[in-house]
C-alpha cells in the first residue's frame, strides 16, 4: 500500500483495506464452559478458595523463613515440621484474642471494613486460568472458575472496591494514625492503578482480547514478557505499589504511622486485613503470570516434550503454581533487601515517571503492532537470510533512537546535577545575603559586615532591617 | 480461534466498524479545540512575560482561521457525520459562524489591560486585593490570568457543537463542555470578588441541576424511542404504538427545562441577574451573547428535528414560558439600579422575544431566530464592553446613579451606548427593530391565535423596556455629572470590539437584507 | 452455566461467608474484659484532635490526587477498547489513538507544569 493511501485513510477515516486484512479473531473467552453445570462451578469455587487459603498459610511461613535466612537467623521452625504450622497457630491465637472496638469508632463502618477487604480479595481469582480443560466429575471443564470478555477489567474493578476496605477502616477508626494511613494507602493504590492499567494496554494490543483464557491461548508460541517487556517491568513495580508491600508500604510505615489503617484493629478483624493483603499479592502475581508468563502453559523447553504432553490436563496447575511462587518469592526478596521509600519519592515515581513513560510505551507498541499487522506497508527486506518487514524495522529503529536520545538527555541532566551538587562551596560568604544569618561551612570565610563608620549608610540600614 | 460457545455468543457485540468522519465539515470546531489545546501548552511552558501576548495571539488566530475555514470549506461540505452525532447543516453553520465572530469580539474585550500587565478584569488569585503585594506575589508565582483565553476557546468549542448535535448525548456533552469553563470564568473577577465567587457557585449549582434535568429527560426520551438520535425520536413520535406515551411528555419537558435554563427563560432565569452582575464584565458579555446563540441553536434543533411531530402536546407550556419571560424580564428591568442587572433582565426579555419566533414552527421562524441572535449578540458585546469602560476610582461604575451625566463628560461613549440601548429597545434604523420584525412576523403568519397574542405581549413588553432604556439615556444626558466617574481610555482591542459591535447594530438596522437572506437560506435542518 | 457472572457470586459468597464466620467466631470465643483505657484511640493518652471519624480535615493533596486519578484513569480506560479491537480497526485507529494520547499529554504537561503533581 502506498503512502498516499495511508494519508487518504488517515484523512478520510476509512480503512480501505480493512476487510482484506482483518483477522477472524474474537475478543471473547476461549475457555469453553458449556459442559460445566452450576454445581461444578461451586466445587471449583470451593477449590480456589481452599487453594488461596492454603497458599496464604504457606506464604506467610515462607516469607518469615526466607527473610530469616536473609538476616542470618533461622525464622520460625518450632511449630510443626520446619515450622510449617506457625501461621495456623498464629491465626488460632488471634481468634482467641479480644476484639476491641474503640469508643470513638464508627461502629458499623468499623465492622464492615475488614469484611469488605477480605471478601473482595477472593473474587478476582475467579477469572484466573489455572489450567487447561480437564475431566472433573464426568464433565469436560476448564480449570478456571469463569471467564468474561472483560475479565482483566474485572480484576481492576474489584481491586478498586478493595480500596474501600482500607479507606473505610482508616476513616472509621476514630484515630489519627489510621486516618492518615488509610488516606495514604488509597492515594497510593489509585496513583499506581493508572500506570498498571496502561501497562496492560500493551498486552491487549498483542492479544486482541481482555479475556484471560484468550490471552493465555495467544501466548502459546511467545510469552508476552518478551514483546511487552517494558509493560512487564512497569506492572511488577505497580503491583508492589498496589499491594502496599515493601518498599512501598507507606500506609503502614511503623516509624511514622504505627500500623497505618489497621492500627486500631485487633483479633480476627486484623487477621482479615492481613489475609486480604496476602491474597491480593497472589491475585496480582496470578495476573502477572497470566498476562506475561503464559499462564498455566509449560515453559518453552518442557512444552515441546512428547508433543506437548505437559501442556495438557492437570499439569497446568503445576506450572501455574511455580510461576506464581516466583513472584511471591520476588515480593519477599524485595522486602528483605530494600528500605522503605519516602512518600513524595513514591508519588513522584508514579506520577512523573511511570505514567508518561508507560503512555509513550503504549504508543510505541501500537506502532509496532500496526507494522506487524501490515497497516504501515507490506514491503519486506532480506537481512541475514531472513525476511523482515520494513515498517517494523523502521518503527523499532525510531523507538530505539528516541529511547537513546531520551537517555542521553537524562544522563546529561544527571551529570549537571551531580556537578552542581559536588561543586565546592564558595570560599567567602556573606552571612546576610539571604536576609537571615547563615553560619559558614567548614573552610569558608565570613565576609564581615562593613563597619558603620566607613561612609555609606546602606549596610547599616540593611543590617537593622534584617535583624529587626 | 472460533471456539466461542453458544451460551456466550448471545451477548457478543458485532464486529467493530470505524465511523466515517467528514473532517471538512467539522474543521472549524477542530481548529477551535486545537487552539484551546495549544493555549493550554502555552500556559504550561511559555514564560510568564510572554504568556499574555501569546495567548491573545493564539486565540485570535484560532478564531480567525476557524471562521475562514467555515466560510470557505465547511459551507460546501455540509452533512451528517461522526456516526450521526454531529449534523453540519445551514442553521448549525450559521450559528457557528456567528459564535466565532462574537467570541472574537469577546476575546478582544477580555484582553483589555488598561495599562496593566495582564487582563484587567481577571484575578490571578481569588483571595488577593487588586494591586496588592499578594496579587503581585501570585503573578510572580506564575498564577497568570491568561488562562481565560483557552477556557474561552474550550467553551466556544462546546457552544459550536451544541447547535450541531445530532443526538441527545452529544448535546449533553456539548452542554457540559460549554458550561464548565464558564463556571470558572465567572469566578475570576478581579474586583468585587465575593460577588464573583458567589456568582460562580450559584451558576455552577443551578447549572448542574439543569444538566441533571436535561439528562433525565434524555433518559426518558431514550426509553420512549429506543434511541438518542433526534431523527429517530422524531420517527418514534409519529410511528410509536402508544404503549410508552407516558414517557414522552415528561422527557420533552425535562429536556426543554435543561435548555431553557441556559437561555434564561422564566421561571428558570433566577441565576441570570446574579451571575451577570458578579462575573467579570467581558465574561458577562460573552455569556450573554454566545451562550444564548448556542442554546437557542440547540433548542431549535431539538424542537424542529426531534419533537415537532408532537408539538401540540408541549407547545402550551412553552407559550406560557415565552409570555412569562417577556413580561417578567421587561417589568423587573424597570426596578433595577445596577447597570449589569438591568442588562441581565433585558437579556431575559430578549430570550422571550426569540422564543416567540421559535414557536412559529416555520422556516421563516428559524430564519427569524437566527437573525435575532446575530443582531442581539453584536449589540450585547458592545454594550458590555462599554460597561467595563465606565469607572469610578478604578472599579466599574455599575450603579445607575453613577452613570448620571456621562453624556456631558464623555459624549462619544455616551452616544454609542445610547445607540446600543435604542437597539435593545427595538427602535427603527437599529438592528433591534429589524430583528424584532424578523422574529414576530413569522409568529403572526404561522403561529395562529397564540402567535398573535404572543406578538401583542412582545410589543407591549418592548414598550416597557424602551421606557427603561430611555430613562437611562435621559439620565446620561440631562442630569448633573457625578464626581470621579470616567470612561477609561481603552486599548485598540476594545475599541475594535465596540466599533464592530456598533457598526453591526447600525448596518443590520439599515441594510439588513443580505444577512436576512443568508439566515433564510440557511434555515433548513438536515434530519 | 449460562451466565458467566454467576460463578463470581459463588466465590464472593464463600469469601464473605468465611470473613463473617471467622470474625463472628472470634467475637464469641475471644475474651471480653472491659477497660476504659483500652477503648481509647491508639495514642499517648490524649484524645486525637481533630476527630477523625465524621469530621476534621485532611490535606487537599488527597482530593487533588483523587481527581487527577479519575481524569487519567478514565483516559487510560478509553485505550482498552481501542487495544482490544486494534487488529480489526486499521490505520485509522492508530492515528486517532495517537491524537488522543497527545491530547492526554497536553493535559498532563499542564498539570505537571502548574505543580499539580508535586507532593509537599
Amino acid at each position: 500500500m502506498s503512502n498516499a493511501t495511508f494519508a487518504l485513510e488517515a484523512l478520510t477515516g476509512i480503512p480501505q483495506h480493512l476487510a482484506a486484512l482483518a483477522p477472524a479473531t474474537t475478543d471473547n473467552p476461549k475457555a469453553d464452559f458449556s459442559d460445566t453445570p452450576w454445581w461444578l462451578s461451586l466445587v471449583k469455587a470451593l477449590l480456589i478458595f481452599v487453594y488461596l487459603l492454603l497458599s496464604t498459610l504457606l506464604v506467610i511461613w515462607f516469607e518469615r523463613r526466607v527473610i530469616g535466612r536473609m538476616q542470618q537467623r533461622p525464622g520460625p521452625n518450632r511449630t510443626g515440621p520446619f515450622g510449617l504450622l506457625q501461621t495456623l497457630a498464629d491465626g488460632m491465637k488471634l481468634m482467641l484474642k479480644e476484639d476491641i472496638t474503640p469508643a470513638a469508632a464508627d461502629r458499623v463502618v468499623y465492622s464492615l471494613a475488614p469484611l469488605i477487604a477480605a471478601t473482595m480479595a477472593f473474587v478476582s481469582f475467579a477469572i484466573i486460568p489455572i489450567g487447561p480443560d480437564v475431566w472433573m466429575f464426568g464433565h469436560h471443564t476448564p480449570l478456571q472458575l469463569t471467564d468474561l470478555p472483560v475479565a482483566v477489567l474485572l480484576v481492576l474493578a474489584v481491586a478498586g472496591i478493595g480500596v474501600y476496605g482500607i479507606v473505610l477502616a482508616g476513616w472509621s477508626s476514630g484515630s489519627t494514625y489510621p486516618l492518615v494511613g488509610g488516606l495514604r494507602s488509597s492515594a497510593q493504590v489509585i496513583s499506581y492503578e493508572i500506570a498498571m492499567g496502561l501497562a496492560l494496554v500493551a498486552v491487549f494490543l498483542y492479544s486482541g482480547s481482555m479475556s484471560t483464557s484468550q490471552i493465555v491461548a495467544a501466548q502459546s508460541s511467545l510469552w508476552y514478557i518478551l514483546p511487552a517487556f517494558f509493560s512487564f517491568v512497569v506492572y511488577v513495580i505497580t503491583m508492589v505499589g498496589e499491594t502496599n508491600r515493601l518498599p512501598f508500604d507507606l500506609a503502614e510505615g511503623e516509624g511514622e504511622l504505627t500500623g497505618g489503617f489497621h492500627t486500631e484493629y485487633s483479633s480476627m478483624r486484623f487477621a482479615m486485613f492481613y489475609l486480604a493483603e496476602y491474597i491480593n499479592m497472589f491475585t496480582v502475581s496470578a495476573l502477572a503470570t497470566t498476562m506475561f508468563l503464559g499462564g498455566w502453559q509449560a515453559p518453552p523447553g518442557i512444552a515441546a516434550i512428547n508433543s506437548g504432553m505437559f501442556n495438557h490436563g492437570w499439569w497446568g496447575i503445576l506450572w501455574f503454581t511455580i510461576k506464581l511462587w516466583i513472584f511471591m518469592w520476588f515480593f519477599v526478596w524485595l522486602r528483605g533487601s530494600l528500605p522503605r521509600v519516602r512518600y513524595d519519592q513514591f508519588m513522584r515515581l508514579g506520577w512523573k515517571f511511570l505514567i508518561p513513560v508507560t503512555l509513550a510505551w503504549v504508543v510505541a507498541v501500537a506502532f509496532i503492532r500496526g507494522a506487524q499487522l501490515g497497516y504501515l506497508g507490506d514491503s519486506t527486506v532480506g537481512l541475514v537470510g531472513r525476511e523482515f518487514p520494513v515498517a517494523t524495522l523502521v518503527i523499532v529503529g525510531v523507538i530505539a533512537a528516541l529511547a537513546l536520545g531520551a537517555t542521553w538527555v537524562w544522563e546529561g541532566k544527571q551529570a549537571d546535577k551531580v556537578a552542581r551538587e559536588s561543586a565546592p562551596p564558595p570560599e567567602r560568604i556573606d552571612p546576610y545575603a539571604g536576609g537571615y544569618p547563615v553560619p559558614p561551612m567548614p573552610g569558608q570565610e565570613l565576609v564581615e559586615p562593613s563597619p558603620a563608620i566607613s561612609g555609606s549608610p546602606t549596610p547599616v540600614a540593611l543590617k537593622e532591617d534584617t535583624r529587626g | 480461534m472460533p471456539a466461542v460457545t453458544v451460551s456466550f455468543a448471545s451477548a457478543l457485540p458485532a464486529a467493530f466498524q470505524a465511523t466515517q468522519v467528514d473532517y471538512k465539515a467539522i474543521a472549524p470546531m477542530l481548529v477551535v479545540f486545537g487552539g484551546a489545546l495549544l493555549g493550554v501548552l502555552v500556559e504550561a511552558f511559555a514564560p510568564r512575560r510572554l504568556r499574555y501576548l501569546v495567548q491573545v495571539g493564539v486565540a485570535v488566530v484560532a478564531l480567525v482561521v476557524a471562521f475562514v475555514v467555515l466560510v470557505t470549506v465547511s459551507v460546501h461540505d455540509q452533512g451528517i457525520t461522526l456516526a450521526r452525532a454531529v449534523v453540519i447543516d445551514g442553521p448549525a453553520l450559521f450559528l457557528q459562524g456567528t459564535l466565532l465572530a462574537i467570541t472574537l469580539l469577546s476575546v478582544l474585550t477580555m484582553a483589555e489591560r488598561f495599562g496593566g500587565e495582564g487582563p484587567d478584569a481577571f484575578t490571578p488569585m481569588g483571595a488577593s486585593v487588586p494591586g496588592s503585594p499578594q496579587e503581585a506575589a501570585a503573578l510572580r508565582a506564575g498564577l497568570a490570568t491568561s488562562e481565560v483565553f483557552p477556557l474561552t476557546l474550550f467553551s466556544l468549542g462546546g457552544m459550536m457543537l451544541f447547535p450541531a448535535a445530532g443526538d441527545l448525548l452529544t448535546m449533553f456533552i456539548a452542554l457540559e463542555v460549554l458550561s464548565l469553563p464558564l463556571y470558572l470564568l465567572c469566578g475570576l473577577a478581579r474586583r468585587r470578588r465575593l460577588l464573583s465567587q458567589e456568582a460562580a457557585l450559584k451558576y455552577f449549582l443551578l447549572g448542574a441541576f439543569s444538566s441533571a434535568f436535561f439528562l433525565f429527560g434524555a433518559a426518558l426520551l431514550y426509553g420512549y424511542s429506543g434511541s438518542v438520535y433526534l431523527s429517530d425520536i422524531a420517527k418514534a413520535v409519529t410511528t410509536a404504538s402508544g404503549d410508552l406515551d407516558g414517557l414522552l411528555l415528561p422527557g420533552v419537558v425535562l429536556v426543554l427545562v435543561g435548555l431553557l435554563f441556559k437561555v434564561a427563560a422564566v421561571p428558570f432565569h433566577s441565576w441570570t441577574p446574579d451571575v451577570y452582575q458578579g462575573a467579570p464584565t467581558p465574561v458577562t458579555g460573552f455569556m450573554a451573547a454566545a451562550t444564548k446563540i448556542a442554546a437557542f441553536g440547540a433548542i431549535l434543533r431539538l424542537v424542529y428535528v426531534g419533537l415537532e411531530a408532537n408539538r401540540w402536546d408541549w407547545r402550551g407550556g412553552v407559550i406560557v414560558v415565552a409570555a412569562l419571560t417577556m413580561v417578567v424580564g421587561s417589568v423587573l428591568s424597570v426596578t433595577q439600579t445596577d447597570i449589569k442587572r438591568l442588562l441581565a433582565y433585558s437579556s431575559i426579555a430578549h430570550a422571550g422575544f426569540v422564543l416567540v419566533a421559535v414557536l412559529a414552527f416555520d422556516r421563516l421562524g428559524v430564519a427569524g431566530v437566527l437573525f435575532y441572535l446575530v443582531a442581539y449578540s453584536f449589540t450585547t458585546i458592545a454594550a458590555f464592553a462599554i460597561v467595563s469602560m465606565v469607572r469610578q476610582g478604578g472599579s466599574e461604575a455599575s450603579h445607575l446613579s453613577q452613570w448620571a451625566g456621562l453624556g456631558r463628560n464623555h459624549p462619544v461613549v455616551a452616544f454609542v451606548f445610547a445607540f446600543l440601548l435604542l437597539a435593545f429597545a427595538g427602535i427603527p434604523l437599529t438592528s433591534g427593530f429589524t430583528a424584532k420584525f424578523a422574529a414576530f412576523a413569522p409568529a403572526l403568519a404561522h403561529g395562529g391565535t397564540y402567535g398573535v397574542w404572543l406578538v401583542v405581549i412582545g410589543v407591549l413588553c418592548s414598550v416597557i423596556t424602551a421606557f427603561v432604556y430611555f430613562r437611562l439615556i435621559v439620565l446620561m444626558y440631562f442630569t448633573k455629572p457625578v464626581e470621579g466617574v470616567v470612561a477609561e481610555q481603552v486599548s485598540p482591542l476594545t475599541t475594535v470590539a465596540i466599533t464592530v459591535g456598533t457598526l453591526a447594530t447600525l448596518v443590520l438596522g439599515v441594510v439588513p437584507a443580505q444577512v436576512l437572506e443568508l439566515a433564510k437560506s440557511s434555515s433548513l435542518f438536515l434530519r | 452455566m449460562t451466565n458467566p457472572y454467576v460463578p463470581l457470586l459463588f466465590l464472593l459468597a464463600l469469601g464473605a461467608g468465611f470473613a463473617v464466620l471467622s470474625v463472628g467466631t472470634s467475637l464469641v470465643v475471644g475474651p471480653k474484659r472491659y477497660n476504659r483505657a483500652k477503648l481509647e484511640a491508639y495514642e499517648c493518652g490524649i484524645q486525637p484532635s481533630p476527630h477523625a471519624a465524621g469530621g476534621g480535615r485532611v490535606p487537599i493533596k488527597y482530593y487533588l490526587t483523587a481527581m487527577l486519578f479519575i481524569i487519567f484513569d478514565i483516559e487510560s480506560v478509553f485505550l482498552y477498547p481501542f487495544a482490544v479491537a486494534f487488529n480489526q480497526l486499521g490505520l485509522f485507529a492508530l492515528v486517532e489513538m495517537v491524537l488522543f494520547v497527545l491530547t492526554v499529554f497536553v493535559a498532563y504537561a499542564y498539570v505537571w507544569r502548574r505543580g499539580g503533581l508535586e507532593w509537599d
